[in-house]
């Protein structure tokens, strides 16, 4: 297929003096499951009311399957959504909710009857169609309002942060059903989410957002590994902060030097810097280990917290020159290593995946 | 919005709609104000001429002057007396169960439902069967049992969102319950009581129908007043009066809704 | 009283008032089947000659223009209020609200007899719809509209129309957003939204704002009084006439009673069917 499913020429909008989404361009593919991850504020749920047609742009084109849509009302954009709260009518039963938008589009009786059975048999809810929403488990609500938003086959699905309503454990088992529903239909699905675990786990593509831009677009294990700024780095998973020195730079990579161990770096985010330059080195916490006695040493510090996480242990230390604190993540129980109140060195691991950025002023 | 031709015209009819209906609520203020100013001794349009006469007469005329005083002598008492029964009632009401409390509450609630006249009526016979002559204490008393479920409410209202954890937190650390309730309850209830006491006083000053049957000449209070007025005179001597009566008001209103939200008084600004 | 401190305190003085209204009300039920003297003011023995009384056409045709009339007043000010209430609520320019705001409520606190007066320059033969009319040339002679239903009900409905406006507003600000925003994202459009989610689900405000328009109408004196001039009656005119014209205080308290009986009624019934109506939707 040539066009996209999705594609926002340089969308603007603003609130007042506030600009909450700052030209955004971005192409969503067919079949794709596109996440928009950003802290609250950064404009993603903006982005998606505007492609759902809630808000009007006030710069900028939005293209729906290569139709212009900027200024289609939104009961004529085909798309399907899926409220934070449900938003599942709250006067009508689950079959008359989820047949809402097949009336609308005045699908006949019979037909209508038909598809909004195969829809519940789809989310598992064969047997309830005749229940009140009141009368339904937070899950089972999601589960309605994503067969009210699937019978209509719309051109997208649109997720407005759905699984936040929901207690922790029965978040995880719909989110692996809502990604199995996504991949047997293979829907359009943007996805809006603060949560970045739920960001990874998920998504085909993810856009990361911060403060009405979209800072970078790419797979999770391109953002988790290769994040394209501070902001991603920062925002996307945990990460430690340290202080480094630009040795020098050869072609796309940059050398630095952190302690006694020397890193290889992307070089782009350190252009204009001269060697000896200070520059912040971001390490994952399961790239950071116990070095050997003896070995050269990324950093020392002293155990201030040891944290039990089941599959792994947690270690925070404080070290000297080292804003905020360390975290070292070890596989298993790490017996014996880093207890509370001694002194640990510190190296990293093999080739890590190391990033370094000039340093905030 | 660039959205499409229709839309845009059934915006505008509706706009259309509410602006003839706002059109409907204002007509009869402004008339009314307009005749106030009148030259003659008749109301008539259109006016032929300019006159501050009326306010004179109405601010002088005797009858108004004793019903304004007699009007804010019962406002006062009214709704203070009324504030501090409805506030007891709505904290018990609130707090515990206790047996009696559903008729209680049904009993308090009704002037709600029973028309004025009715409980006017109802007024007069039993002071008459008491032997109680047509006092102010009785129009205070008569006013007392309408405002108070205004009161009531407005208390319950204010405690049901009033975060019971704070009680709690005072508790664990160590007042009492006589303590609590002053500095804690009390407190944080303040809006509204005030709010409770200020809707009893408009509506204890502006009251009518029940207070026709319960005052005296001596004690007819405001309304009263100009019943009598306009059943006796033609001339806009009223209607300077309720001129009067409509700019205070809407001063007030605008006002209240500049420094306190009207909307969120009467609970219908939610989620915006 | 352990456990419920300063119980008997709280509940004292509003068990007294309650009592005092219970003994009021009790008072009218018994004034209702006493005889009445005829130039006395004292009552006579037990009867229900007042009850048979109201058989009377005069009377009978009193109570059914009195429900009459509260019902086309509650009708009237729902079908002025449902805009007004919505344009409150989904005001976008904080401007545009206040003032619908201020000037929707405004008359709510002015009473009864100060806006009743108002209508009388408006609706009087020399009042401002006639003195219009005669100044544009369109009528010879003044318009009758004093002492009709028409305006008795015109200036009723601006009587019921604030409490309506905010019992609608309270509702539809209730209602959450997200629900016509779903209904769209589903292919309907703004008529179709405001019929099949908007409305049902401001139902509560409306049976409420109905049921006290209605309630407010009946205990209306002053503007059938002064408008109706006794040709537009209402049962609390008939009881005030009976009461301060005749002195028959026992015929008054039996209309009183019956009148409330009534209200009750068909308020019971408005529920009864709203409810119904829910339950079918």
């Amino acid at each position: 297929m040539a066009t996209e499913a999705v594609r926002l020429d340089g969308v603007t909008r603003r609130f007042g003096a506030m600009v909450a989404l700052h030209e955004a361009w971005l192409k969503v593919r067919h079949g794709e499951f596109l996440t928009l991850l950003g802290p609250s504020g950064c404009g993603k749920t903006t982005l998606l009311n505007l492609i759902a047609g809630f808000l009007a742009a006030d710069g900028g084109e939005i293209f729906i399957e290569g139709a212009l849509v900027t200024a289609t009302p939104v009961w004529q954009r085909d798309i399907g959504m899926v409220f934070q709260n449900y938003a599942l009518f709250p006067h009508m039963d689950v079959a008359r909710n989820v047949a809402y938008g097949l009336a609308t589009r005045g699908v006949n009786k019979a037909e209508a009857a038909q598809r909004v059975a195969e829809a519940l048999a789809l989310v598992k809810l064969t047997g309830m169609a005749g229940r009140r929403p009141r009368e339904l488990s937070g899950g089972q609500q999601q589960r309605v309002a994503l067969a009210r938003a699937l019978v209509i086959r719309p051109k997208v699905l649109l997720l407005d942060e759905p699984f936040s309503a929901l207690d922790r454990n029965l978040r995880g088992a719909m989110q692996v059903e809502l990604k199995e529903i996504q991949q047997r239909l293979g829907i359009t699905t943007i996805f809006v989410t603060h949560d970045q675990g739920e960001a990874l786990s998920m998504s085909d593509r993810v856009a990361v957002m911060s403060a009405g831009r979209i800072h970078q677009v790419g797979t999770p294990e391109e953002v988790y590994r290769r994040p394209a700024d501070r902001f991603v780095a920062g925002f996307v998973g945990d990460v430690n902060r340290l202080p480094a020195r630009l040795l020098g730079r050869e072609g796309d990579t940059a050398q630095v030097a952190a302690g006694a161990c020397h890193f290889t770096v992307p070089a782009a985010p350190l252009a204009g810097l001269a060697p000896g330059a200070a520059v912040e080195l971001f390490l994952r916490p399961e790239q950071l280990a116990p070095a050997p006695a003896g070995g050269p040493a990324l950093l020392e510090g002293v155990v201030v917290a040891r944290v039990y996480q089941g599959d792994r242990m947690e270690l925070h230390l404080e070290a000297a020159g080292v804003p905020g604190r360390v975290l070292l993540r070890l596989p298993g129980h790490a017996p014996g290593v880093g207890e509370h109140g001694s002194h640990l060195a510190v190296q990293a691991q093999p080739q890590p995946d190391a990033m370094a950025f000039p340093p905030t002023t | 919005m660039r959205y499409g031709l229709g839309l845009r015209a059934l915006r505008l009819m509706l706009r259309l709609l509410v602006l003839t209906i706002l059109g409907f609520v204002l007509l009869p203020s402004v008339v009314v104000i307009i005749a106030a100013f009148s030259d003659r001794s008749i109301l008539a349009f259109p006016p032929t001429g300019f006159s501050w006469r009326w306010f004179a007469r109405a601010l002088a005329y005797e009858d108004f002057q004793s019903g304004f005083r007699n009007g804010v002598i019962v406002m006062a008492w009214a709704s203070s007396i009324a504030l501090v029964i409805g506030s007891g009632v709505a904290i018990a009401l609130h707090r515990y169960s206790f047996t009696g409390s559903r008729l209680l509450q049904a009993m308090l609630l009704a002037p709600l439902v029973v028309p004025h006249f009715t409980l006017g009526l109802g007024c007069l016979i039993l002071a008459a069967q008491l032997g109680v002559a047509r006092t102010m204490g009785l129009v205070v008393a008569t006013h007392v049992v309408l405002v108070l479920p205004f009161v009531l409410r407005s208390v319950y209202v204010s405690l049901r969102n009033l975060d019971g954890r704070l009680e709690q937190a005072a508790a664990s650390l160590g007042a009492p319950p006589g303590r609590v309730l002053w500095t804690v309850t009390l407190p944080l209830l303040a809006p509204g009581l005030a709010g409770g006491w200020l809707f009893a006083a408009i509506l204890s000053f502006n009251e009518f129908t029940a207070s026709l049957f319960v005052t005296a000449q001596r004690t007819q209070t405001l309304p009263v007043a100009m019943y009598n007025y306009v059943r006796e005179y033609a001339d806009p001597t009223m209607a300077a009066l309720a001129a009067i009566y409509i700019a205070v008001t809407a001063l007030l209103l605008l006002v209240a809704n500049r420094f306190l939200g009207l909307g969120r008084v009467l609970a219908i600004d939610h989620g915006h | 009283m352990r456990g419920r401190p300063f119980l008997g305190w709280f509940v004292a003085p509003g068990v007294l008032c309650a009592l005092g209204l219970a003994a009021a009300m009790a008072a009218v039920l018994q004034y209702a089947v006493r005889a009445h003297i005829p130039g006395s003011l004292g009552v006579g023995g037990f009867t229900l000659e007042n009850f048979s009384g109201m058989l009377r056409p005069l009377y009978a045709s009193v109570f059914l223009q009195t429900v009459q009339l509260c019902a086309l007043t509650a009708l009237f000010s729902l079908l002025a209020g449902y805009p007004l209430a919505h344009a409150l609520v989904h005001a976008r320019s904080a401007a545009w609200k206040s003032a619908v705001l201020v000037i929707a409520v405004t008359p709510l606190f002015l009473g009864e007899v100060v806006r009743t007066y108002s209508w009388l320059t408006v609706l009087g033969n020399s009042g401002f719809i006639n003195g219009a009319l005669l100044w544009l040339g369109l009528i010879d002679s003044p318009v009758q509209l004093m002492f009709t239903r028409f305006g008795v009900v015109l200036a009723l409905v601006h009587v019921t129309l604030p409490v309506m406006v905010i019992m609608l507003a309270a509702a539809l600000s209730h209602i959450n957003a997200d629900y016509l925003r779903a209904a769209m994202s589903l292919g309907a459009g703004p008529v179709r939204g405001f019929l099949t989610v908007t409305l049902p689900l401001s139902m509560p405000g409306i049976l409420a704002g109905t049921s006290t328009a209605f309630a407010w109408t009946f205990s209306a004196f002053a503007t059938p009084q002064m408008i109706g001039g006794g040709r537009v009656n209402m049962v609390s005119n008939l009881v005030y006439q009976l009461g301060f014209a005749s002195f028959n205080f026992p015929f008054a308290a039996s209309l009183s009673v019956v009148g409330l009986a009534l209200a009750a009624a068909v308020l019971a019934l408005l529920r009864l069917g709203t409810a119904r109506l829910e339950r079918l939707a």
